[in-house]
């Protein structure tokens, strides 16, 4: 106890009666309100901002609710509607395919970057920064240019291609090509990060193991291979984690640059959750579709915590 | 000295000479390819408007300058830059404000439950926010108890933007290192909390405090859904949410032009304030 009233308490103590605690319960009293007036503001904030719209929305799933209308008890139907939709499986194998993609485009290359940027002897910080830059401009406005890129018709990513003989692709309109178009949009705009936390990690390694590791005899590959990487290790993991957090949770790229299509080729559980409640004000089934997405994700990180320590445990 | 996996000497080698200048190249043509969105919207945005189509001519043959202040006054720029400015400073003084006082309180002030309490802001860091947004929306819409909606008022942005418990979790962390001693003479000179916290914890925190603006402004400056749907009069609407829905009416090249503008502010923070960005996203990577 840190209270301002320590010092009294310690010298009561050996006494233990009833009134003695309700004087100690007293004499803590003012501290105790000037602490809970200090989290007011936040406890307000939170449970109207977070707290009451988290229990609303399992209870939004177990009722059928219109926008400013009436709460009607409907037990398990929306989940059951859900699992009728022929949009589940589409949103959430197209997750699955968006976490492919994103993995295959975007895990890696972050780690590479880090790995070599740490090796450079002129023009870190250039790098630094360029890598980042992406990671701080608003999707809805980069989106504008990627659009443009993207044209099939006067595009600069399609006359390029021409220039080696590439037909005209159509990349945000054919259901093949969108889903890798869109990822590389999102992996643009993401892997700055992962770099820099991967770099910032690196600095970290004493570089007396690099030192013995080549008195040793060890290659510079052998270096980064059972030394760079091994420390990197448990911040790949958990970034392979977060990644796939990230793109399960997509929304505004598919939502603004191909909005779902074609078809529903690029339709994920978010922009789904959005059309029925804001298109349509189904608020109770979106709701349900939330609710799944929750069991979902933290089904995902938990499992993927269990495999990593029975894994890492064997080694 | 400083060395990677490569040590100085091996560099100066012929073949250590040939690694680095592949990795230097490899590390440029990412770099090239991670500019090329910004670039090309600067050099699209001095285009003529049948120039732009021709998009393989990367430099424009006379570049056109007026096209950045046509766009600047056509798409009514300065409004939706005043309206990103005034939404995001708000959210972040309030959001920054509302967390050092509930952080001082659980690292000085040890309220009964504070354990309880922490748990309660950490939950709203593992539950995704898309996940419970469609009841925040109808929360915003109907305030409980009170029923006042916040549509349509940038309160509808600002206050559910303070809600952010890695703000709260950094600044306690850093509080909780500021020696108690300090807190404690302060007490026993007659300071109140108010004074202690504005007059030794906030002039201790101010880096992190600074870490946390910046990391906060960027992020609030991108987003899009709600804004999106809380501010329904496109006069109050931030760049994010207006300039793509205006964007289509105008040429190619005033897009450019416009969008290449609306992603200065971002960018020239990202540059000038980078060593505490940096800060902030290894803090980020800690977290979990």
């Amino acid at each position: 106890m840190n209270s301002p009233y320590t010092l009294e308490t310690k010298m009561e103590q050996p006494k233990k009666t009833k009134t003695l605690d309700l004087a100690r319960i007293r004499a803590a009293l003012p501290g105790q309100i000037a602490a809970y007036i200090f989290l007011l503001p936040a406890l307000m904030l939170y449970a109207v901002f977070a707290w009451f719209p988290i229990i609303q929305s399992i209870l939004m799933s177990l009722h059928d609710v219109r926008l400013g209308g009436e709460w009607t008890w409907v037990g398990l139907d929306n989940f059951a509607l859900m699992l009728r939709d022929p949009a589940f499986e589409d949103a959430w194998r197209n997750s699955l395919e968006f976490a492919f993609w994103s993995l295959a485009l975007g895990y890696l290359v972050p780690v590479i970057i880090a790995i070599l940027v740490r090796e450079m002897r002129q023009g870190k910080g250039f790098f630094r920064v360029v890598y980042f830059l992406p990671t701080v401009v608003p999707t809805a406005i980069a989106v504008i240019i990627w659009r443009f890129i993207y044209d099939p018709d006067i595009g600069i990513l399609n006359e390029f291609l021409g220039q080696f003989g590439v037909s005209r692709l159509l990349w945000l309109q054919d259901a093949t090509l969108a889903k890798p178009a869109l990822v590389a949009v999102m992996t643009w705009g993401a892997f700055g990060t992962t770099a820099l936390i991967y770099l910032a990690s690196l600095q970290d390694v004493a570089q007396e193991l690099y030192e013995a590791a080549e008195l040793d005899g060890a290659t510079p590959l052998q270096r980064i291979r059972h030394i760079s990487l091994p420390h990197l290790y448990p911040v790949m993991s958990l970034m392979f984690v977060l990644q796939v957090i990230a793109v399960v949770q997509v929304f505004t790229e598919p939502f603004l640059l191909t909005s779902g299509g074609p078809g529903r080729a690029t339709l994920t559980p978010a922009m789904h959750i959005y059309n029925r409640a804001f298109i349509r004000f189904d608020m109770g089934y979106a709701s349900a579709w939330s609710v799944t997405m929750i069991v979902i994700l933290g089904a995902f990180s938990i499992i993927y915590r269990v495999v990593n320590y029975r894994l890492t445990a064997d080694r | 000295m400083d060395r990677g996996f490569f040590s100085n000497v091996e560099l100066r080698t012929p073949k250590g000479r040939f690694f680095y200048s592949l990795a230097f190249l490899f590390l440029a043509v990412i770099a090239i390819v991670t500019l090329f969105p910004f670039l090309y919207a600067f050099t699209s945005g001095l285009k003529s408007s049948t120039e732009v189509v021709k998009s393989l001519n990367l430099l424009p043959e006379n570049p056109i300058w007026e096209n950045y202040s046509q766009a600047w006054t056509r798409f009514e720029m300065p409004r939706m830059f005043a309206n990103s400015f005034v939404i995001v400073t708000g959210s972040v003084l309030l959001r920054v404000g509302v967390s050092a006082a509930a952080a001082f309180s659980l690292s000085k002030l040890k309220p009964i439950g504070g354990r309880f309490i922490s748990l309660g802001f950490l939950l709203t860091l593992m539950i995704p926010s898309i996940a419970y947004f469609v009841p925040l929306y109808t929360t915003i819409a109907d305030l409980p108890i009170i029923h006042t909606s916040l549509i349509g008022s940038y309160w509808g942005l600002w206050l559910p933007y303070t809600v952010d418990a890695f703000s709260i979790f950094v600044l306690k962390t850093f509080f909780d290192r500021i020696p108690g001693d300090l807190t404690d003479s302060a007490r026993v000179d007659g300071a109140n909390p108010l004074q202690m916290l504005t007059h030794i914890i906030l002039p201790l925190s101010r880096s992190i405090l600074i870490v946390l603006c910046v990391l906060a402004f960027v992020a609030l400056w991108r987003d899009f859904l709600l804004p999106y749907l809380v501010l329904t009069d496109p006069a109050t609407q931030p760049i994010t949410v207006r300039l793509f829905y205006v964007a289509g009416d105008y040429s190619l090249n005033l897009q450019m032009a416009a969008s290449f503008l609306a992603l200065l502010p971002p960018l020239l923070i990202a540059i000038l304030l980078q060593r505490y960005m940096k800060i902030g996203l290894t803090l980020g990577g800690v977290k979990g």
